[in-house]
C-alpha cells in the first residue's frame, strides 16, 4: 500500500516535471494581434507589502479607460495582474508565465526594487519594454538598459529636494537622518549628505536601522541627544511608526521629514494613531483631492469602475507610471512593432499628467529628478508645500 | 478477587516476540521475582504492566480491574509504583522535591487552593503536613537524611537507586515494581538494600514484583520466582524448585546455582 | 437655565462614555487572553501532540511550522497588512522622575505587568501542584507519568498559558509599533536569544536575560547603531560557547 502511494506521488512528480519542460516553448508568443494588446504587472496583493499592491490596480483603471474610449488604434489592452508577494523569487515565476504562456507585449509599474532586479535582464534579454517601475534603483538605469523606462524620482534626488526644503524653506540648521540600511535608505543618506555640503553643513545624527528592528529606543535616543530639530527618514511604514511613537514616548519632537514612500497619508495617520499629522514627505503625484484636470478626471473614472478601491497615492502612481506607455503606444501608430514603441518611448519629451515632467531619449531612461513636497495635515489631509521641484544636484544627468 | 494477575500476554517489536503467552499470578503482600537473562523480556512485561507498551493481547488484572490500555498515569493512581532499570529521576531538583512528588496523586487540593495555605487548619495545610510526614518517614527509613537537600544529580549512584524506590513508596502504592534494584551497589548496600525490601514487604503491606540478577537475594527474599527466556516461561515455583530446573540452569549456564 | 443640571448630566453620560470604552476594550482583552489560551491548548494538541519523542530541534521546527501557518491564517481572515494597535495608555505621558530619565506610562505598564506575571510564576511552580507538575514534566516526563502526573493535561496548560504571556507581550509589542501578522517574529527570534543567554531551564534566568538583552542592545546600539541589530547574536555565541545553559542554569556535565 505504502509502496504504491510512493509510485504515484513519483509518477506525478515526473509527469508534471515533464508537462513544464514540454509547455516552455523556444521563443515566447507575440505580445499582441489585430485586436489585442497585452501587458502585464506584478505587484504584491497578499503578503506584507499588501497596502502598495494598489499600484497594480490604478495601472488597471488607466487601462479601463483606454478601453473604454475604444482602446489604442484598434487594439484594446488585455492587463495581467500577478501577485508576487513582494518575494523575488516569485516574481521571476509570475513574470516567465506571463511572458511565456500568455504572451505579453510590455510590462508596467512593478512593486520592489529587489523584485524589479530580480527580473530586468530577463524582460531586457526577452526585447519586452518595462515602463514605469514602481521604486527607484540606481541600477535601474546605470548602466542603461535600453528596455526600461524609469518615471520614479530616485531616493538620492529626493533626498536632495527635501534637505534643500529643510534648510532654505523650514531654516533648519540641525538634520539628522534616520535610514533604513539598505540601497533605498543608503540613497537617501547620499543625496541628503550632498546637499547639506553645499550649505557647509552636515546631519547630526546618521542613524541605520534594518527592515526588521522592533526597538528604536537607542537609535531615537541619539537623535534627540543629536539635537537635531528635524529628522528626515527613509524607512519602511513600521519603522516609521515605531520611530514615532517611540520618540513621543522619551518626549522628543522634531520635525519629521520622509520620503514619497510613506505619503499614504490616510495609511500612516491609521497605523500611527495619529501621529503622523504635521510629518512632511516628498511624493512623486499630484495630491489625491487635488484640482488638477486630469486628476479630476481620474477620480471620477475611478469612482465609476472601481468603487469600492480607495483614491489613494499608489492607486493614482499606478496611473502615471503606466501613461507614458499609453502615450507610445498611440504614437506607435496602427503598425505596431516592439521597435516602433521603444522610438516612442526614447523620444517622449517633457511629457507630464498627473506626476513629473518626463524626458527619455536613448541615452537616458531615467525620466525625472522631480518630487513635489506634501504635509499631513488634520485626519490625513494632505496639505501641497510646494510644487515639482527639480533637484540641480542630479549626478545621473551629467554623464 | 484475584490481587494482581497477567493472563496470556503478549507483544512483539518489529516480528520479535519479546514477549509470548505469559502468565502468572501474585498473592497480596507477596515478593514476586522475575528472572531470565538479559533480553528475555522481563522489562518488557513491566512496560506493560506500568503502561508503557500496550501489550499486542493479553490481560492485566489489578485488583479485578484490566488495566491494559491504560496510560501510565492510571496506572500510577490504580496504585502500580515502579522503579527502572536506569533511574528515571528528577535530576535537578532536590532529594526531597523528588518524594514529595511522588506524593502527587495523593494530593487532593485544586490546582491554586494548594498553592496558598490559608491560615494552619485548613485544608491544603493539614494535606500538605500529612504529605510531609510520610516523605519524612521514607527519609528516616531508607537513611537520606545526611543528602535530604541536595540535588539529585550531584548523588553517587547507589543512592540515587534509593532515591528513586522512595520516590516509589512515596505513592503509597499497592503494588511495587523493582526493576533490578541492586544494579551497580556495592556489597554493603545490597545487604541493607536486601533488608529494606523485607521490610518495605512488612510495614508497607505492599506487594511486590522484583526483577533482579543477584541470584542470593533473589533466592532470599522471594515468595515465587518465575524464571523466563526468550519471552517465554520456564518455570514458575518457589526457590526451590526453581534453582533445580534443568532449563533454568541451562539458560544461566556456568553460573553456579549451588543446587 | 438649568446650567448645573447640564452639567451633571453631561459629566454623567461622559462618564458612561469612558467606561464604555474602557469596557469594550477591557472585554476585547479578556476574549483575546482566552482565545490566546484556547489557541495555544490546539497548537499543542494538533501539532505537537500528534507528534512522537520529538527532539528539541524537532519541537522548535514544529513549533515554527504552527507560526508559519497561523500568520498565513491570519493574513488571508485579516489582511497583512499593518493595523493601529493602542492599549488604553497615553504614550505622550512622560515623567521625570530624575532630570535625564523620561519614562512613560507604557514602560511603567510593561513593569508593572512583568512583575505580576513573574511573581505569579514564582508562586505557581514553587506552590502549586499542577506548577510543580509541571516542572517535573519537563524535567523527565517519562517519570513524571510514572508518578501518576497527567501530562498531557500538564502540556495542554503549559501551551495554554504561554500562549496568554505571549498574547500579553504581543499587545504590549504591537502598542509600541503597529499590528501585522508576522510582526512578532524578530522579537521571537530575539527572546528565543535572550531565553539562551539566561538559560532555557530557569525563569529568573530568562527574565534577566531579557533584561540583559535589551540593556546590551540598547546600550551598544547608542553608539554604534550599525551593530545594533546583531549584537545580541554576537553575545549568545559567546555564552553558547563558555556556558552551554545559559548563564543562570544549573550547569551538569553529564558523569559517564
Amino acid at each position: 500500500m505504502m509502496f504504491k502511494k510512493k509510485m504515484l506521488v513519483s509518477v506525478i512528480a515526473v509527469w508534471a516535471v515533464l508537462c513544464i519542460a514540454q509547455a516552455a516553448p523556444a521563443a515566447p508568443p507575440a505580445g499582441f494581434d489585430d485586436n489585442e494588446i497585452r501587458i502585464g504587472q506584478w505587484g504584491p496583493q497578499t503578503g506584507p507589502a499588501a497596502p502598495w499592491g494598489s499600484v497594480a490596480r490604478g495601472s488597471k483603471l488607466l487601462f479601463d479607460i483606454v478601453n473604454e474610449e475604444g482602446g489604442i488604434n484598434g487594439r484594446k489592452i488585455k492587463y495581467f495582474i500577478r501577485d508576487d508577494m513582494y518575494n523575488p523569487a516569485q516574481t521571476v515565476g509570475v513574470v516567465k508565465e506571463l511572458v511565456e504562456r500568455q504572451g505579453v507585449f510590455a510590462f508596467v509599474g512593478g512593486v520592489g526594487a529587489a523584485c524589479g532586479m530580480a527580473v530586468k535582464d530577463y524582460l531586457a534579454a526577452n526585447k519586452i519594454p518595462w515602463v514605469g517601475p514602481s521604486a527607484a534603483d540606481q541600477d535601474f538605469i546605470q548602466p542603461l538598459n535600453p528596455y526600461l523606462f524609469a518615471v520614479y524620482p530616485l531616493y538620492r534626488d529626493e533626498a536632495n529636494v527635501l534637505a534643500q526644503y529643510i534648510v532654505e524653506k523650514l531654516n533648519m540648521k540641525k538634520v539628522g537622518m534616520l535610514y533604513q540600511n539598505d540601497a533605498y535608505g543608503k540613497d537617501g543618506l547620499e543625496g541628503a549628505k550632498e546637499r547639506l555640503a553645499t550649505y557647509k553643513m552636515s546631519l547630526v545624527a546618521e542613524i541605520p536601522v534594518e527592515p526588521t528592528e522592533k526597538d528604536l529606543a537607542s537609535q531615537i535616543l541619539r537623535l534627540k541627544n543629536s539635537g537635531a530639530e528635524a529628522v528626515l527618514m527613509f524607512v519602511n511604514p513600521t519603522a516609521a511608526v515605531i520611530a514615532l511613537k517611540t520618540a513621543a514616548n522619551v518626549g522628543f519632537k522634531p520635525q519629521w521629514i520622509s520620503s514619497n514612500t510613506l505619503s499614504d497619508y490616510p495609511l500612516m495617520f491609521k497605523i500611527s494613531g495619529g501621529l503622523w499629522e504635521g510629518v512632511i514627505t516628498g511624493a512623486f503625484g499630484e495630491i489625491p483631492d487635488s484640482t488638477h484636470p486630469l486628476m479630476v478626471k481620474y477620480r471620477e473614472a475611478a469612482k465609476r469602475l472601481n468603487p469600492q478601491e480607495r483614491w489613494g497615492t499608489f492607486y493614482s502612481a499606478g496611473i502615471l507610471f503606466a501613461d507614458p506607455l499609453v502615450e507610445a503606444l498611440k504614437k506607435a501608430g496602427r503598425n505596431l512593432s516592439t521597435e516602433a514603441v521603444m522610438k516612442a518611448l526614447n523620444s517622449i519629451k517633457d511629457y507630464q499628467t498627473i506626476g513629473p515632467k518626463i524626458n527619455w531619449t536613448e541615452k537616458q531612461h531615467q525620466g525625472t529628478d522631480s518630487v513635489m513636497i506634501q504635509k499631513c495635515g488634520p485626519n490625513a489631509s494632505y496639505i501641497q508645500l510646494q510644487g515639482w521641484t527639480t533637484n540641480d544636484l542630479a549626478t545621473w544627468k551629467k554623464k | 478477587m484475584d490481587h494482581f494477575k497477567v493472563e496470556n500476554l503478549s507483544i512483539s517489536f518489529g516480528g520479535l516476540k519479546a514477549v509470548n503467552n505469559i502468565s502468572f499470578s501474585v498473592e497480596k503482600n507477596s515478593i514476586f521475582s522475575i528472572i531470565g537473562p538479559n533480553g528475555s523480556g522481563k522489562t518488557t512485561i513491566f512496560n506493560m504492566i506500568s503502561g508503557i507498551y500496550k501489550p499486542d493481547s493479553g490481560r492485566i488484572i489489578c485488583d479485578g480491574e484490566n488495566i491494559v490500555g491504560s496510560s501510565p498515569d492510571h496506572v500510577a493512581r490504580k496504585g502500580v509504583a515502579r522503579t527502572f532499570q536506569n533511574i528515571e529521576l528528577f535530576s535537578n531538583a532536590t532529594v526531597m522535591d523528588n518524594l514529595l512528588l511522588g506524593r502527587h496523586i495523593h494530593m487532593k487540593t485544586g490546582v491554586f487552593a494548594g498553592a496558598f495555605m490559608w491560615g494552619r487548619g485548613s485544608a491544603a495545610a493539614k494535606e500538605e503536613i500529612a504529605n510531609r510526614e510520610i516523605v519524612e518517614n521514607i527519609i528516616d527509613f531508607l537513611d537520606l537524611q545526611s543528602v535530604r537537600n541536595h540535588y539529585v544529580a550531584s548523588l553517587p549512584y547507589g543512592k540515587r537507586k534509593l532515591v528513586e524506590l522512595g520516590r516509589a513508596l512515596a505513592l503509597e502504592p499497592k503494588i511495587l515494581l523493582l526493576d533490578e534494584p541492586s544494579a551497580g551497589m556495592n556489597t554493603e548496600e545490597k545487604g541493607d538494600l536486601n533488608i529494606w525490601i523485607k521490610d518495605i514487604q512488612a510495614d508497607y503491606q505492599v506487594t511486590i514484583l522484583l526483577i533482579e540478577h543477584d541470584m542470593n537475594m533473589i533466592m532470599g527474599i522471594s515468595d515465587r520466582i518465575f524464571a523466563m527466556n526468550q519471552g517465554e516461561k520456564i518455570v514458575e515455583g518457589v526457590a526451590a524448585e526453581v534453582q533445580c530446573h534443568p532449563e533454568v540452569i541451562k539458560a544461566y549456564l556456568g553460573e553456579d546455582l549451588s543446587c | 437655565m438649568p446650567v448645573g443640571q447640564l452639567l451633571v448630566e453631561g459629566l454623567a453620560i461622559g462618564a458612561c462614555y469612558g467606561l464604555f470604552a474602557t469596557a469594550v476594550f477591557w472585554l476585547a482583552f479578556v476574549i483575546t487572553m482566552l482565545f490566546s489560551i484556547l489557541l495555544g491548548v490546539l497548537i499543542e494538541f494538533l501539532f505537537l501532540r500528534p507528534a512522537k519523542h520529538p527532539s528539541i530541534l524537532g519541537m522548535i521546527v514544529i513549533t515554527l511550522g504552527a507560526e508559519m501557518f497561523l500568520m498565513g491564517l491570519a493574513s488571508w481572515k485579516w489582511g497583512a497588512e499593518q493595523k493601529f494597535f493602542s492599549l488604553p495608555l497615553n504614550p505622550s505621558v512622560t515623567y521625570e522622575p530624575v532630570k535625564g530619565m523620561i519614562i512613560n506610562n507604557w514602560a511603567i505598564a510593561v513593569f508593572a505587568v512583568t512583575a505580576c506575571i513573574m511573581l505569579f510564576l514564582y508562586i505557581f511552580f514553587k506552590y502549586t501542584k499542577l506548577g510543580v507538575a509541571m516542572r517535573a514534566t519537563q524535567q523527565n516526563k517519562h517519570a513524571a507519568k510514572i508518578m501518576g502526573i497527567r501530562t498531557e493535561r500538564v502540556f495542554s496548560f503549559a501551551w495554554g498559558f504561554s500562549s496568554l504571556i505571549g498574547a500579553v507581550a504581543g499587545m504590549f509589542f504591537a502598542s509600541r509599533a503597529t499590528l501585522d501578522p508576522a510582526f512578532m517574529m524578530e522579537p521571537f527570534l530575539r527572546a528565543f536569544a535572550a531565553a539562551v543567554l539566561g538559560g532555557l531551564m530557569s525563569i529568573p534566568g530568562v527574565i534577566i536575560g531579557g533584561a540583559l538583552m535589551g540593556l546590551i542592545e540598547n546600550f551598544f546600539g547608542y553608539y554604534w547603531p550599525h551593530w545594533k541589530p546583531i549584537i545580541a547574536f554576537i553575545v549568545i555565541i559567546l555564552v553558547l560557547c563558555l556556558r552551554p545553559s545559559g548563564l543562570f542554569a544549573k550547569h551538569y556535565v553529564k558523569k559517564v
